[in-house]
């Protein structure tokens, strides 16, 4: 990028970055306005949304607890067991064979469509979100953790052959780290998917427990489109802090590729 | 097949040095040859090589890109199979040898890895297997002191992405020399660096291989460089990949800085200049 501009300030504080987005953002919210003005049954003012969120901040705080719960638990166990199955597939090959058809099978189906039916098996609780949410997450993480654990220097390869590494070490020691910035950019797509996911459990299942997606459905059958609007922002930022927590993690723990991209643009 | 072998194989071949002794060479390649590609429109990538390299002797394959010296030193490696012909380590086959760890690969490329700091990647084939350490109880070198001998003893705790091309080759070539392996094999290691580099690489790895002396199978481009490491240059000519000539090196070890300057390097220089211009006319008018 341009080293000269806005030298002297850190990279993410250069006005060149940060003016841009906000001026559109701030058009954005003026076109926002005009209309909401104009058309008070299509959208709330602003104001409206804000004052939802200053008024009662404890009970979106409570709804959005169980919405980050659901997501969370659901995306560590749909990783989980795409990694799982990742590293399976990639030591003995006709797993893959046998299971990469049906991932795809998976991918294509609509989770949606299906939602109704793992409800009626699990009942109203947490269970057919974390369900629904692993769902989502699994198929995107599934592909990045293959492509990852397949993308291994070749030479290095060599070195460890002549070795005469067993599979398990060639794992630990080259397919793995290897895999590391792939799974670091699939969990910054599946966190934020995984509050997506949260969310369309919670449509079709919006029984006992609360949550976002919950509050959102029970506020529309009351035509509260304050409440609405306030619910998807806080969804909004939701989906923000995760991709953000990602990206730190990934910054802390694997400073060895930064550096190896930064050499390399060089 | 063609019958233009220069080299009759009925017994080891071109061979180098002469112990004369009834121990097994170090490196033994008989008739051996690999293809590539689908059966009916194979391409020939070595074809009908035989060689032997004696043990502690420093033998360097020179021939144009593309040739098969790659794939010669895999096929040695035991990284690839050869097609035909057999290729046997002290006696054993490959296979034997690299279950011990007997053979060191330095690979065309660096090829360490960008997670692991310069020590740790020294450090990977004392780790790798270590059962195979423990069976011929060889010397397990430090690998501090085997980065210090390649003058990389004040960066052993940077990422490879923080060093120069040229170092690092030498924390490649030290990570093939820390377990002791008494067969070193190295793909051009020197290919990446600039002349001036080459040159210093070139006398560090001739020090550091002088106290050792293991038996050393080096690829390279370069007509100074096989004559100034080796005891014998190996001429390898392109489709299919041949051994056209073997030239013996008799210079004395060890080798000083200016072995380069003496008239017996030159003289060298001039045969193995001719050798190759007669053995790669067919590709055109360059030498
Ligand atoms: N895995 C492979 N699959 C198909 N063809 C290959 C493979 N490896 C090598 N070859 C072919 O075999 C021939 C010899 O390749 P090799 O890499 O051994 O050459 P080289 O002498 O090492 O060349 P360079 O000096 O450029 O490294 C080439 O024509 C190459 O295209
Ligand atoms: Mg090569």
């Amino acid at each position: 990028m341009n080293e000269h501009a806005g030298r002297g300030w850190p990279t993410w504080a250069r006005p060149g970055v940060w003016v841009p987005p906000l001026v559109a953002f701030a058009v954005l919210a003026g076109a926002w306005q005009l209309y909401a003005v104009h058309n008070p049954t299509v959208i709330p003012k602003i104001q409206q949304v804000v004052s939802q969120l200053v008024d009662r901040p404890y009970f979106f705080f409570r709804n959005a607890l169980t919405t980050i719960q659901e997501a969370v638990v659901g995306a560590a166990f749909g990783m989980g067991m795409a990694f799982l199955l990742a590293v399976l597939m990639s030591f003995v090959r006709i797993v893959e064979r046998a299971v990469l058809p049906l991932a795809v099978i998976l991918n294509v189906t609509p989770v949606i469509a299906v939602a109704p039916a793992l409800v009626v098996a699990f009942g109203f609780g947490m269970t057919p979100k974390y369900v629904i949410t692993a769902v989502v997450v699994f198929f995107p993480f599934l592909i990045n953790a293959l492509i990852g654990l397949r993308s291994i220097d070749p030479l290095s390869l060599d070195v460890l052959t002549t070795l005469h590494a067993s599979r398990t070490e060639v794992l630990w020691r080259l397919r793995l780290p290897s895999s590391l910035p792939f799974l670091f950019a699939a969990a910054r797509i599946c966190m934020p998917l995984s509050v997506i996911g949260a969310v369309v459990a919670e449509f079709v299942a919006a029984g006992r427990t609360n949550g976002l997606g919950t509050l959102i459905v029970t506020a529309a059958s009351l035509g509260d489109l304050k409440t609405i609007y306030a619910a998807v922002a806080v969804l909004a930022v939701t989906g923000i802090v995760f991709f953000l927590v990602v990206v730190i993690l990934q910054a802390k723990l694997l400073t060895w590729h930064s550096s190896a991209a930064t050499a390399a643009n060089a | 097949m063609p019958g233009l072998a220069p080299v009759p194989h009925h017994e080891a071949g071109p061979s180098v040095g002469r112990s004369g002794a009834a121990s097994a060479p170090a490196v033994l390649l008989r008739a051996v040859s690999k293809s590539f590609g689908p059966r009916q429109a194979a391409v020939p990538a070595v074809d009908d090589v035989t060689l032997s390299v004696e043990t502690g002797k420093f033998v360097t394959v020179i021939g144009p890109s593309g040739c098969g010296k790659t794939t010669l030193l895999r096929i040695v490696a035991g990284l690839l199979d050869p097609d035909r012909g057999d290729v046997s380590v002290f006696g054993s086959p490959v296979g034997r040898a690299v279950e011990a760890k007997g053979i060191g690969f330095v690979p065309q490329s660096p090829a360490l890895l960008p997670w692991r700091t310069v020590l740790e990647n020294v450090q990977l084939p004392l780790q790798v297997n270590e059962k195979a350490h423990l069976a011929d109880g060889r010397v397990r070198r430090d690998p501090v002191e085997v980065l210090e001998s390649f003058g990389l003893g004040n960066v052993l705790g940077r990422r490879p992405a923080q060093l120069s091309g040229g170092m690092q080759q030498r924390v490649a070539i030290a990570r093939a020399f820390v377990f002791d392996p008494p067969v070193l094999l190295m793909d051009e290691p020197f290919a990446a660096v600039d002349e001036l580099t080459r040159e210093v690489l070139r006398h560090e790895l001739l020090s550091v291989w002088q106290g050792s002396r293991k038996t050393v199978l080096f690829v390279t481009h370069s007509i100074p460089e096989a004559i100034a490491l080796s005891d014998a240059v190996v001429i390898m000519s392109p489709h299919p990949g041949r051994i056209e000539k073997v030239v013996p090196v008799d210079l004395p070890r060890p080798r000083g800085d200016l072995v380069e300057t003496t008239v017996e390097f030159h003289e060298l220089e001039r045969q193995v200049r001719m050798e190759i211009r007669r053995s790669w006319k067919p590709e055109g008018p360059e030498g």
